[in-house]
């Protein structure tokens, strides 16, 4: 038999359908990232409050009402963008010495040795807890555990013995009406993120020697045990405690 | 006597289009890889605030651990006054009004558990991780925000993100 040639594919409507695939990833798709701001609800609890009052050199509060101006500690603020430099004092300016004459928050000194001495106790807690059968108070003591496993390795990767750390009840207080624009809710989000980047970044800067938003984005998408206990300790540093209030009707 | 040929046809010769669909491909994966696929397209209409120094939700698109719901005014206007201070809530596409009034109270909570008991069964977040992306119009008034926030607190779903345009991305 003659050998035959094998014919050619025409591939003249590859184009085409190149083409039709394109047009569909074009429509289906959006080029705009999601951001945002992310926070966490407080959980719902049943208990009465507690009653210790806080200090008023804790509180940072922050008010937006239905006409969308702007008040930080009783003072009016015109340019919005001028809040994350008060927040910025917020955090710093008690942070290496101690000045009882000012209203900012206290610095504490927790010391590795505190951390042991706080996980022996919670560890006797929790076993105390876990025989009477509560397992509510285990769960608490539980996680204040874990919580200052999380300082001991945070101290350790800081490479002192000690840490100053920020008062425990020092929090910024988001408290708006129920007329306020949306945007300005978020504009006082971004301004507290602002401030809390900037101190991160300085201090990621001098303890890693690299940019903050690198680190998390790489946490992000992978997260490495190392860089986990970086973000950890920064944010020990510099925590975010933000308390959104329910405007009243 | 010509010495000069006559073209037969005449007319340019035919371009070879050969590499064509090379290049189209090659657009095509520009854009599968550029791009995320869009949710759903929103039934009530919002333009975000912008922000700046934001996170970046694609990883827990991908992973999808998020939910979003949208509350803007409504694309008719006419039926604005329908709605509690004239905003509309879009849960999946269905409007819901934010009066109190014409839809149940825990409209948004009953969304929710409803959207987390379909997610596929590899995803093993609790529902107190699984976010909820919050799309509000840059106009939308702060109390809606606080009552939607409520009604996920009763569900203990914990985990709230506040949209927002990055300036630096626009």
């Amino acid at each position: 038999m003659a050998k035959r040639d094998i014919p050619e594919i025409n591939a003249g409507s590859m184009a085409d359908i190149a083409f039709l695939l394109l047009l569909f990833f074009l429509v289906t798709t959006t080029m705009d990232k999601d951001q945002a701001y992310i926070r966490s609800i407080p959980k719902k609890i049943d208990l009465p409050p507690m009653d210790n009052k806080v200090q008023e050199r804790d509180i940072l509060a922050i008010k937006a009402n239905n006409q969308n101006q702007l008040m930080v500690r009783n003072s009016i603020f015109r340019d919005p963008d001028k809040i994350s430099d008060f927040i910025l004092k917020f955090y710093q300016t008690n942070e290496k010495n101690n000045d009882v004459a000012n209203n900012f928050p206290m610095y504490s000194t927790t010391s590795l040795s505190l951390c042991d001495q706080n996980m022996a106790l919670l560890e006797n807690q929790l076993e105390e807890a876990e025989q009477k059968g509560a397992t509510d108070q285990a769960k608490f003591f539980q996680s204040s555990y874990e919580e200052w496993n999380k300082k001991k390795r945070a101290i350790q990767l800081y490479g002192k013995s000690e840490i100053r750390e920020l008062s425990v009840q020092a929090h910024i207080r988001i408290e708006v009406q129920q007329g306020t624009a949306y945007s300005i809710f978020a504009q006082i989000h971004n301004e507290i993120e602002e401030a809390l980047f900037e101190l991160r970044d300085k201090e990621c800067n001098r303890l890693f020697s690299e940019q903050y938003s690198i680190l998390k984005r790489r946490t992000a998408q992978d997260s490495d045990p190392k860089d986990k206990d970086k973000l950890a300790l920064l944010e020990i540093l510099y925590p975010a405690r933000i308390i959104e209030v329910t405007p009243k009707n | 006597m010509s010495k000069f040929k006559k073209e037969g046809s005449g007319g340019a010769p035919a371009m070879n289009t050969a590499s064509l669909p090379d290049i189209v491909f090659m657009l095509l994966f520009f854009f599968m890889v550029a791009t995320t696929s869009k949710e759903t397209d929103p039934t009530v209409e919002f333009e975000s605030p912008t922000g700046t120094k934001t996170m970046d939700l694609t990883p827990y698109k991908q992973r999808s651990e998020i939910d979003f719901l949208y509350l803007g005014t409504p694309r008719n206007p006419n039926r604005a006054n329908a709605f509690k201070m004239g905003f509309a809530l879009s849960l999946d596409n269905v409007v819901q009004a934010t009066a109190d009034g014409l839809y149940p109270t825990n409209a948004v909570g009953r969304w929710k558990k409803d959207k987390f008991s379909q997610k596929p069964a590899r995803m093993s977040a609790p529902i107190e991780a699984v976010i909820t992306c919050l799309k509000a119009d840059k106009n939308a008034p702060s109390g809606l925000i606080f009552d939607i926030r409520k009604e996920l607190q009763e569900i203990e779903a914990l985990t709230i993100a506040y949209s927002v345009r990055d300036k630096g991305n626009i």
